[in-house]
């Protein structure tokens, strides 16, 4: 037994297995993300619904009512990965919109703190896990300097508070793509964690 | 890989050229107009058509009326505006004069 969701696209109304949901509505919003500095977005997403609308339609029948994880692959498949469609502004005035591509900076780490974020920012920048970096700190408070630095780096560092600083603090540039998929990663977070409370 | 990013710019010029000569041919909603263009082989994933119509009506060559299906959701179909069957009159010339150009270069 499986639960599904009732989606309306394009004005119909489907019935949809949990999973395929998930993906279809990543899949949608990562398209959102990409066309998203065009002003004609809306009519855009509004006419890929249609045709996945339609796609399903034809998948759908008599003896097969719910549209499954297959019939969402199949679909996104026919459709293209953002990258592959293509025609967003982002890549005709190539690198003006990617200017700090793959730059990285120093950032605290709002999401990940004991703190102030100095200890997990440091360690997103220098690529070492953040327990590592807490227990560096730790020593350094037993030799002295340890609060002076930390407090000092609090001042100064400037916190993550923008998905593009979020993104800059791991070394990943900003483009469409890579904030669709950092929505997607904290969107799995937000469920998992929400699973594991309720479980 | 600035090589790439030529042929994306050339397949998308073909493409708009190939859309408004395909519409100059009677209305057609989208996935009349894909299927056209995946017959050809111009097209890989259908998710290229849409921002190209997007544009191309929001530049006024074409219009759109929607119309019932009985197997699916309504349809949008698009038509070729007077402003559209003229830039494409201009496009084919040019497409000859390019491809002349092409043409005897190559031979050379």
């Amino acid at each position: 037994m499986k639960k599904t969701f009732s989606v309306n696209l394009g004005n119909r109304v489907y019935n949809i297995d949990e999973d395929a949901y998930l993906k279809l509505s990543a899949y949608l919003e990562r398209i959102e993300g990409h066309f998203s500095d065009l002003k004609e977005r809306e009519d855009i997403i509004n006419d890929i619904e249609l045709r996945i609308s339609e796609l399903f339609t034809e998948r759908l029948g008599v003896n097969k009512q719910v549209v499954t994880l297959v019939d969402v692959d199949e679909v996104i498949r026919i459709m293209g990965d953002p990258h592959e469609i293509g025609g967003s502004q982002e890549e005709e005035p190539r690198n003006t919109w990617e200017r700090r591509s793959g730059t990285k900076r120093i950032y605290r780490d709002p999401d990940d703190r004991m703190i102030g974020g100095v200890c997990s920012g440091l360690a997103a920048y220098t690529n070492i896990d953040p327990v590592i970096m807490r227990l560096i700190f730790v020593v350094l408070l037993f030799m002295g300097i340890g609060a002076l630095a930390y407090i000092i780096l609090w001042i100064v560092v400037p916190e993550a508070r923008t998905t593009a600083q979020k993104l800059e603090m791991r070394g990943d540039s900003v483009n469409a793509s890579n904030i669709g998929n950092f929505f997607r990663d904290e969107f799995e977070n937000v469920k998992k964690s929400f699973r594991r409370r309720k479980s | 890989m600035d090589f790439e990013n030529a042929k994306a710019q050339m397949r998308k010029g073909v493409l708009e050229f190939c859309i408004l000569s395909i519409l100059s041919k009677g209305d057609a909603y989208a996935t009349d107009i894909l299927n056209k263009l995946k017959e050809s082989q111009l097209i890989v994933v259908e998710g290229t058509l849409y921002p190209l119509l997007s544009r191309q009506k929001n530049s006024g060559l074409l219009s759109y009326r929607w119309e019932e299906s009985t197997q699916g959701p309504p349809r949008k179909y698009y038509a070729l505006t007077e402003k559209g069957s003229e830039v494409l009159k201009e496009l084919e010339s040019s497409w000859r004069e390019l491809i002349d150009a092409v043409d005897s270069i190559l031979k050379k």
